[in-house]
């Protein structure tokens, strides 16, 4: 008798936990993407729609920002089921380790952090995930560029990234750098992997050629390689790259045994070369390639054998998601995911920027290799107060512009970047804005050349040490002397010459990475500083 | 009389429980934003009027755009529906990229209404950046339509720059101080006329001796390799033995007129290093030490380095093992190999802690100094090789 009272409380039991289950079938499954509180782990923000999170760098984002952001640059898998597996491709990150901008960065995409909280979102919603890269990681060459390579190496390994391939900018580098950051670490195999490209020597076998992953039921096989027109501007000795088609022919005919599901490749080569790998392997159904647009766009492009052709837009901005499912009328789906701020930051890369930021600071300029050079005008830097001395009205207006705490701005930022070069160079006195290396008698640290920091009256008008000198009486120099060092400095904007070698000073850090908004009509009023007589001249 | 009061007790509770749970999901739904992926696009039915958006072109391809130069192109949108139609210009995917509707009576460009039946015209502007190659961008808008909140209209195509210089900057990685090196760069132009130099100067005066530079124009039949090109030069550079070791640097200044006169910088930047390096994840070329950690001697270790050697002499180098602190390490150097080109030799070092080694201690700091292998190399001028070792074996 029990047993007959006991089994209708049960099915009301189940009925309710049904209604429950059923209620939250409708409501919270489109959320898949957004990693909740509890889904996110310890170290990750907490993505929550019900807007109790903080909408702090690394403490949370709440319903605004996403909202904001979904506006913005538009939703994700929306209407989407649970897929097979989900392949995530990424690339070109051309060195831009997190995004940077003097506009904020929450206006900007990109990033390891968002990246890594993005790949966490598809984990914590159980897709079975498989994440690769292009390769280019690094665009520029010396001691910043391998330092920077390592930790997006380790990076990546951290993420769990499958295969990772490598870009002309990556194999600029020493080849004794690379095999360091590249080498498997404890049971780790390395995630990088190239048919044609091997660090001392292919048959060193520091990478593998190619990688078989499963994941959902689904067996990939996974090939990088680089295009020859890439490789030919290259030159570095110790580094064997042998063409594009003899590689991929070796690795292809073993991943044909291997039974994969899907395969992919990975081309580092300009879209008509890579396409013209695609069909002549034509059993690669996923192909990624570089040398495409800024963005990527929103649908894959199917290639005449039937492959689809992944672009990756530039410096890191974008991931893209290709999923498939067991689904005969759709068995592919693919989102172009920006990486804003919609995806928060992940405490674990914000600890590998910082410990790349201390690396950069305990090395300091002379061991990141920066020499000084001298600038094209020859003349050496005095600082902004020496200004002051005679452009007492010009140096107040200055004061008061954000250019007068430049430095201040990265000294205050978790972690600091007042040691990283690529960061100085628009924030001191006396640097290449776009070379990242100082001029002689440049800013040289904040012990040295205090009176050199921050956004300077020389970084316009150039150097002015012998033009101060003079005027101080430090150094005697004849009329014509004196009067060539004062012309030489001046500057206006009442010319169009005069206006556009302006605008091109000022492009030189307001560029469109750190200023993109940047429109010298609109910025200039705020820093205007005309000599009293010129404004009284002006008014007649 | 039990069993059926059960029977219906379950049947109250289903009920219940499918209503109560129900209408929580229905009030949470309804109190909580909207998000993106709650429903499926296409599945809304609004009752009553409706707008609903029409975009026959959401795509368009400007061609080939000079540097600099901008282009324009209008989208038409209609309004299908039976319900004014309101759009609000979004933003724009770069600030190169401008979008517009036609100017509405009161002067607003970013929102416009259209009517049902009607149509506008978003015009969406793109300046060419510097640089050369594709561009993609997008503007968003924002309608009332239900179907469709968002709708991207997209412009791409491709920037031909003035000229371009392949590869930009000549990065020499670890060259040899005592070997000639040659570099090259190609300048492609894409004017009318053919590129005639000027001039072709170096900027760093102090290293300026050590190299030479020379120009001869591209063959007609080689400018085929860069689409689109006109005219270039190959600029070669040639660099000579004596190099200081350390950081290399050096610009190219190349001025050329076609007709009007640029000036091309193609940095020049390596280092300049010994013939012989130490390659593995254990080698810290930082501190130049060799890191092995903590060992356990019950399960011993090993590690594998390389040695790579160039230079005029690297075929000479043939390590021989002379000296091992702690003497429990044994170091085993394999054969010598080529690689690609042959202008580097490899060489690997396997260094072994075998299981049974002696506790020892030489973690690199005043108490404990490094150990050390010491290699005879084969070398005239650097003889022999010491690589200091960071260990610790624990019993």
């Amino acid at each position: 008798m029990n047993r007959v009272v006991c089994l209708p409380r049960i099915l009301a039991a189940l009925a309710l936990l049904w209604c429950c289950l059923g209620r939250r079938g409708t409501a919270e499954t489109p959320a898949i993407v957004e990693p909740t509180a509890d889904q996110a782990g310890p170290s990750s923000t907490a993505f929550v729609l019900t807007g109790l999170s903080t909408p702090d760098r690394g403490a949370g984002v709440d319903d605004s920002v996403v909202r904001t952001f979904r506006d913005r640059n538009g939703g994700l898998f929306e209407g989407w089921p649970k897929p097979q597996a989900v392949v995530v491709v990424t690339g070109e990150l051309d060195g831009y380790i997190e995004p940077c901008g003097c506009t904020g960065k929450e206006n900007q995409k990109g990033g390891l952090s968002r990246r890594r909280n993005f790949l966490r979102a598809l984990t914590a919603a159980n897709w079975p995930l498989v994440t690769v890269d292009l390769g280019g990681q690094v665009k520029r060459f010396g001691r910043q560029s391998e330092i920077k390579f390592q930790s997006i190496a380790d990076g990546l390994r951290t993420m769990g990234y499958a295969a990772v391939g490598f870009g002309p900018g990556d194999l600029r580098l020493p080849a004794e750098e690379l095999v360091a950051a590249v080498a498997p670490v404890g049971d780790q195999p390395t995630p990088f992997v190239s048919v044609n490209v091997g660090l001392l020597g292919l048959d060193a076998n520091i990478t593998p050629r190619f990688r078989i992953v499963e994941a959902g039921g689904l067996r990939f096989g996974i090939v990088s390689v680089l295009g020859d027109a890439e490789a030919k501007q290259l030159r570095n000795d110790a580094i064997e790259i042998v063409p594009a088609a003899q590689g991929l022919e070796a690795a292809a005919a073993e991943l044909k045994k291997a039974n994969c599901t899907h395969q992919i490749l990975l081309s580092w080569a300009s879209p008509e070369e890579t396409k013209s790998l695609a069909a002549r392997f034509p059993q690669f159904d996923i192909v990624a390639t570089a040398g495409g647009a800024d963005e990527p766009p929103a649908e894959l492009p199917t290639l005449p054998g039937g492959a689809r052709l992944v672009e990756l837009g530039h410096k890191g901005m974008y991931a893209v998601a290709i999923a498939f499912f067991a689904d005969a009328q759709k068995p592919l789906r693919s989102q172009r995911v920006p990486l804003d701020a919609r995806w928060g930051e992940a405490e674990d890369m914000i600890t590998l920027l910082a410990t790349y930021q201390s690396q950069l600071e305990s090395l300091g300029l002379t061991g990141l290799g920066l020499t000084a050079v001298r600038h094209p005008s020859g003349r050496r830097f005095a600082g902004s107060v020496s200004c002051a001395d005679c452009h007492q009205h010009a140096f107040d207006v200055w004061k008061d512009t954000p250019h007068a705490t430049a430095l201040a701005t990265l000294e205050e930022q978790t972690p600091r970047r007042d040691g990283d070069p690529e960061c100085l160079s628009c924030h001191v006195v006396g640097w290449a804005p776009q070379r990242y290396e100082p001029f002689e008698g440049g800013f040289a640290g904040m012990k040295a050349t205090p009176h050199l920091a921050h956004q300077g009256c020389e970084n316009c008008h150039g150097p002015a040490a012998a033009h101060a000198a003079v005027e101080r009486g430090d150094v005697r120099a004849s009329v014509t002397e004196r009067d060539r060092l004062r012309s030489e400095l001046a500057m206006s904007i009442d010319t169009p010459e005069g206006k556009q070698k302006a605008v091109n000073n000022c492009l030189e850090c307001h560029d469109l990475d750190n200023s993109p908004q940047f429109d010298f009509d609109t910025y200039w009023p705020q820093v205007e500083h005309p000599t009293p007589e010129a404004e009284a001249d002006k008014a007649k | 009389m039990r069993l059926p009061n059960a029977w219906v007790a379950a049947g109250v509770a289903a009920f219940l429980g499918a209503t109560f749970g129900g209408g929580i999901a229905m009030l949470e739904a309804a109190s909580r934003p909207w998000r993106a992926g709650d429903f499926v696009p296409g599945s809304v039915r609004p009752s009553g009027p409706s707008p609903a958006i029409d975009a026959p072109e959401t795509q368009f391809n400007f061609g080939n755009v000079g540097a600099g130069g901008t282009g324009s192109h209008e989208f038409i949108i209609h309004n299908t529906g039976d319900a004014p139609l309101e759009l609000t210009r979004g933003v724009t995917s770069c600030s190169c990229t401008v979008a517009d509707f036609e100017e509405t009576e009161e002067g607003s460009t970013s929102v416009k209404l259209v009517p049902p039946g009607g149509s506008t015209k978003l015009n969406v502007k793109w300046k060419g950046k510097g640089g050369g190659g594709p561009f993609r961008q997008q503007a968003s808008v924002s309608t009332n339509d239900p179907r469709r909140p968002q709708i991207a209209f997209v412009v791409e195509g491709m920037v031909v720059p003035t000229y371009k210089a392949l590869p930009q900057s000549i990065s020499l990685p670890k060259l040899s101080a005592g070997t000639a090196n040659q570099a090259t760069v190609r300048v492609f132009t894409f004017g009318m006329e053919p590129p005639t130099i000027t001039s072709l100067t170096l900027d760093e005066e102090k290293t300026a001796q050590f190299y030479s530079l020379t120009s001869t124009p591209i063959e007609t039949a080689e400018l085929a390799a860069e689409t689109g090109a006109t005219g270039g030069f190959q600029i070669t550079v040639d660099i000579r033995p004596g190099l200081p070791v350390g950081p290399l640097r050096q610009i190219i200044k190349a001025v050329f007129r076609m007709p009007e006169e640029i000036t091309v910088d193609i940095p020049v930047h390596g280092t300049v290093s010994g013939d012989l390096a130490l390659v593995g994840q254990a080698w810290d070329s930082s501190r130049e030490m060799l890191m092995l950690g903590t060992v356990s001697s019950r399960s011993g270790s090993q590690t594998n380095l390389f040695l790579t050697a160039k230079g005029p002499h690297r075929a000479d180098v043939k390590p021989v093992v002379r000296n091992v602190v702690p003497d429990s390490l044994e170091v085993v150097v394999g054969e010598g190999k080529p690689v690609g080109s042959g202008n580097v030799i490899r060489i690997p070092l396997s260094i072994t802690i075998l299981p049974g080694s002696a506790p020892a201690n030489h973690m690199c700091s005043p108490q404990a100094p490094a150990g050390q292998i010491v290699l005879d190399t084969g070398l005239p001028d650097s003889p022999a090789l010491t690589i200091p070792v960071c260990i610790t074996i624990t019993p």
